[in-house]
């Protein structure tokens, strides 16, 4: 992406049973440990687009099945995983690998099963392009929440840096006090129709 | 008619299926199933195969052909597969079946076809048409995770035959399956006249002709008569709610003309209801969406109390229309539902009870939680969300 323009793409996903089903706190640690990162990414990232939106108790699909089961501590430690600072799946399987360690007390008793999914993913180009600010408002009114979650969070995970895209883009084009603000969003709070309006009043006001 | 599901979701996102569905042009796909009319697939591919078209993605719609045994035969099947322990697959059934597939082999051209999708195990039988060149995809409604050996055996050299498989949610696979299983839940057309909105005076219109009175609430269950539904258990459910609110209980469904077993459980539940005027058991006939619609949108609280479940659409349907659901911890039903957010979970006749009894002395949770409701269908359960993820599929299966 040149500094001068700014390619609005989209990710889209649908999900593939990997066959593998954890139905103990062993087993699903060694699941974890085995799965490939498009696993990992399906239980956080696309449980984090489903439910953003609505006040649930846990953050990702890993945090439910450990509280159902009687895990509540775990659940709470794997809820708080913060993806908006997540810039490597490695790292973050290690993080919640080591949330894991030492629970070696229940780790044998049996469990409602957890099946582990894994996200079929697609990146694509919508077309929309902006090279000065006004253009780049179109963009964000014109893309659909793909577009924006892509931009927003999962980016993260391709420039390995802990920045949303929109606000890198901002910072080239030398508006920083807006790119700033663009970063501060809790996804967590809005929807992200809600988000694109905030991102629009950011950038026109 | 694409752009008529603008409203529901929003322009991009509509403009992003466009753009994946661009990039299969000039593939055909063909969708198998055993009805034109009637049932949930029937329903959705009523839909889909234009919106398939007007996306540039050629989509055609057969359906087998087959006469009162094959049928028979096939119902069996699925019950085998949907439960074990009820009834044995006999060798002169697997003759039947064997004896319609061939006939359907030669009678449905799937020759022209990049992508053949099949739905259920009814045309199973006719992946033997597969071409090389060609991707088939079974689809397949039903939770086969705990089937009837022998059936299984049998189909189990057809299943592993396709390209792949998509299952509503990955509790329905069978273990073993050799192919990769897709996870895609079903979903509901907003456009669909189960799911339209609706004129206040026709929802009106609709109790008084059933003579259910608005101003009380009304707490409803919709299901096919099916001891599975559980239509008596929800009855005891409303009972115990009954002693602290002064409510209304709607049991509305049918049965088929050729379902004895509908009948019977029919009766039993006008039995059960008794001389209780504020329990309406209502056997409308299978083409009353609109009516379904209206008793819906009247509900101050939806219930789904079923023992077992496909997936439970019915409960995105409510949902949809701004309904926290009250549904059984199960299956579909538990991805359906967020515990808390859009409704609520349960395990007995007395939580299912307990929940009610929450929501009808809580105005604000109920709108709250229908917001909610309404939410996350418009996000996970609409036809366009579906559409994306068949698109997703045969782009993998085609480009890798």
């Amino acid at each position: 992406m040149s500094a001068s323009e700014f390619v609005f793409k989209s990710e889209l996903w649908t999900a593939q049973y990997t066959g593998i089903k954890a139905n103990t706190l062993a087993s699903f640690s060694k699941a974890l440990r085995e799965v490939d990162n498009d696993t990992i990414y399906y239980h956080l990232y696309r449980n984090l687009f489903e439910y953003h939106f609505l006040p649930t108790e846990y953050g990702n699909s890993f945090a439910y099945w450990l509280a159902e089961n009687g895990f509540p501590i775990l659940a709470e430690k794997f809820s708080a995983i913060d993806l908006m600072e997540c810039t490597c799946l490695d790292h973050v399987r290690e993080e919640m690998l080591d949330i894991l360690y030492g629970n070696s007390e229940s780790a044998d008793k049996i469990c409602k099963p957890f099946y582990f999914i894994r996200a079929v993913r697609k990146i694509i180009d919508t077309g929309i392009r902006a090279s000065n600010l006004k253009e780049f408002s179109m963009g964000i009114r014109r893309v659909g929440t793909h577009s924006l979650f892509y931009h927003l969070v999962t980016s993260r995970l391709s420039y390995r840096e802990p920045l949303n895209d929109f606000s890198r883009w901002l910072l080239e084009i030398g508006e920083e006090a807006k790119a700033r603000r663009i970063e501060k969003l809790d996804l967590m709070a809005y929807s992200l129709y809600e988000v694109r309006e905030r991102i629009l009043d950011i950038l026109e006001n | 008619m694409f752009e008529d599901y603008a409203k529901f979701i929003d322009e991009g996102t509509l403009r992003e299926l466009e753009i994946v569905a661009k990039e299969l042009k000039g593939i055909k796909v063909l969708h198998v199933n055993s009805t034109k009319l009637g049932g949930g697939v029937a329903e959705i591919l009523y839909r889909m195969v234009p919106l398939m078209n007007e996306l540039g993605v050629e989509t055609h719609w057969e359906v087998i052909k087959g006469d009162v045994d094959f049928f028979k035969v096939t119902k069996k099947i699925h019950n085998l597969l949907h439960m074990s322990g009820r009834d044995k697959l006999e060798h002169e059934d697997v003759i039947t079946y064997m004896k319609y597939t061939y006939e359907n082999v030669s009678v449905i051209d799937t020759d022209p076809y990049d992508v053949v999708f099949i739905h259920d195990p009814q045309p199973l039988g006719l992946i033997v048409k597969k071409k090389k060149n060609q991707k088939w995809i079974w689809r397949c409604h039903i939770d086969i995770s705990t089937p009837d050996e022998e059936t299984w055996k049998f189909l189990e050299m057809f299943v592993n035959g396709y390209d792949a498989s998509i299952f509503h949610i990955p509790e329905f696979v069978r273990e073993g399956v050799k192919i990769p299983a897709f996870v895609i839940p079903p979903s509901i057309d907003p456009l669909h006249d189960k799911n339209r909105e609706l004129k206040e005076d026709f929802i009106r219109h609709v109790l008084e002709k059933y003579g259910i009175d608005p101003r009380r609430p009304i707490i409803i269950q919709v299901s096919r008569f099916d001891r599975l539904k559980d239509p008596i258990g929800v009855m005891e459910t409303y009972r115990i709610v009954k002693r602290r609110y002064d409510c209304q209980l709607v049991l509305a469904g049918s049965y088929a003309s050729d379902d004895p077993e509908g009948e019977e459980v029919y009766r039993d539940v006008i039995e059960a209801k008794g001389e209780d005027p504020d329990i309406f058991v209502l056997n409308l006939p299978p083409d009353s969406h609109l009516e379904i619609n209206a008793l819906q949108r009247s509900a101050t609280v939806v219930i789904q109390k079923s023992l077992r479940e496909g997936f439970g659409l019915v409960v995105s349907e409510a949902m949809w229309k701004y309904k926290p659901v009250i549904g059984s911890n199960i299956g579909g039903i538990r991805r359906q539902i967020i515990h808390g957010v859009t409704g609520y979970l349960i395990n007995s006749i007395e939580g299912a009870a307990f929940r009610i009894k929450l929501l009808l002395g809580n105005p604000e949770q109920r709108m709250k939680m229908g917001i909610n409701a309404y939410e996350r269908v418009r996000h996970s359960f609409l036809i366009t969300r579906h559409i994306r993820d068949y698109l997703l599929v045969i782009h993998r299966l085609l480009k890798g």
